[in-house]
């Protein structure tokens, strides 16, 4: 006869189900034991935003020691009550990836592989290119000959990780350089 | 008076938000995965996923297509016959706690022979544990015993943002889970309560079991 899941199942049952070893005086106390030390025990609880949608969900970030030792919704905060989608569940990992860019990386034109700098050269390069960019493309007259004061060659890129205050300024600054481009990704 | 879980199947939208704090709370890592065709992922329960969605598609009678989320995980049966098995090979192998009745797999589940950890597995209804090749324990849900021992909610329960999850005492949650079937019975009236005297983790299913997993219930 082949034995199936079931057909074992049914056997054992059969068997055992009025005598469990645990009746039999086996010390069923160490659940306890195997329980062991919390991991955020003694841990510091700062509030922060989930990074990515508009949602906004808070969470508890567990610091001990100046490390982030686990994530979790905060349950006193009214939208989301303690529950996270599977991004924000998956918060701590964003912190420990081995993925996680730690520093910018330069990709240059044509080149197919990527170089590592350092944040001077990165925010130099930056401000070289949108200086450039603007100086070259900046529209001051449209076809009628009105004040427009007008670049086109650069889009602003927002993202759902920059807070609302950030936003703002991010906001401000493409205008005061005269970008008409504004876009928004909420969810990636 | 031991725990119970209330996972309504009709409320989850399988964000997966339980599998992946399940993952976080435990440090388990990543897995390699890789697009199978449908967005059950990884395939199956593994050691690195105590908990996992699963998703099934099929075609009613009127052509419609019906789509149906499990969020499966070990039923901390209230007389579970892994643990029994495993006893029989290596005492203590398994225990259930009797406070919360959690069953648990402990570090002595490594001494259990090949066969022996092969039996204990294919004794579960429900197809849970699973065999870690490299620390040749078995693992599985442990209800998050560290979090409910000082009183905080498996870390599943917390995550879930539809309210498909409720955890609590069982004298407390039987009485919703039977309101429940009986509200969630007009718009489905072949739902039913999955093994609800036998096991810590109760699935209101609204179709047939065949229709979520095949071992989504064992009755």
């Amino acid at each position: 006869m082949k034995s199936t899941r079931r057909s074992f199942l049914k056997g054992v049952s059969a068997g055992i189900v009025c005598l469990t070893l645990g009746q039999l005086g086996f010390d069923l106390g160490d659940a306890h034991a195997y329980a062991g030390k919390l991991k955020i025990e003694g841990a510091k609880e700062v509030i922060s935003v989930c990074p990515f949608c508009s949602v906004c969900c808070q969470i508890i970030a567990y610091v001990r020691d100046g490390r982030l030792v686990a994530t979790e919704g905060d349950p006193d905060f009214p939208v989301n009550e303690g529950a996270l989608c599977a991004k924000g569940a998956a918060l701590f990992t964003m912190y420990t990836s081995r993925h996680r860019l730690e520093k910018p990386l330069y990709r240059a034109p044509f080149s197919n592989h990527w170089v590592e700098k350092d944040w001077e050269w990165t925010l130099n390069e930056i401000a070289r290119r949108v200086k450039d960019a603007r100086d070259q493309d900046m529209i001051l007259k449209n076809a009628k000959g009105q004040t427009v004061n007008r670049l086109e060659s650069i889009f602003a890129m927002g993202t759902s990780h920059a807070s609302n205050e950030e936003c703002a300024v991010i906001h401000q600054a493409m205008r005061g350089l005269g970008v008409v481009h504004m876009d928004h990704q909420a969810r990636v | 008076m031991p725990k119970t879980f209330l996972i309504d199947t009709t409320r989850c939208t399988a964000c997966r938000g339980c599998q992946l704090a399940c993952k976080e709370w435990h440090d388990l890592p990543a897995n390699e995965t890789k697009q199978r065709g449908s967005h059950q992922n990884p395939p199956d329960l593994n050691p690195n996923n105590l908990k996992i969605v699963r998703f099934h598609e099929y075609l009613d009678t009127k052509g419609d297509v019906v789509w149906n989320f499990f969020p499966d995980q070990c039923r901390h049966c209230l007389i579970p016959v892994c643990k029994d098995v495993a006893d029989m090979a290596v005492p203590g192998a398994m225990i259930r706690d009797p406070k919360t009745g959690a069953v648990l797999t402990t570090e002595k589940t490594a001494e259990l022979a090949p066969e022996d950890a092969r039996a204990v597995i294919d004794a579960c209804p429900y197809n849970i544990p699973r065999l870690d090749p490299k620390t040749k324990r078995l693992t599985k849900c442990d209800m998050c015993i560290d979090r409910v021992s000082v009183g905080m909610q498996p870390i599943c329960v917390k995550t879930c943002p539809t309210g498909t999850m409720v955890f609590g005492e069982r004298e407390e949650v039987l009485p919703v889970a039977l309101k429940r079937l009986e509200k969630i019975k007009t718009r489905f009236p072949k739902a039913f309560l999955a093994d609800m005297r036998d096991v810590s983790v109760i699935y209101l299913l609204a179709d047939d079991k065949e229709h979520y997993y095949e071992y989504a219930a064992f009755l």
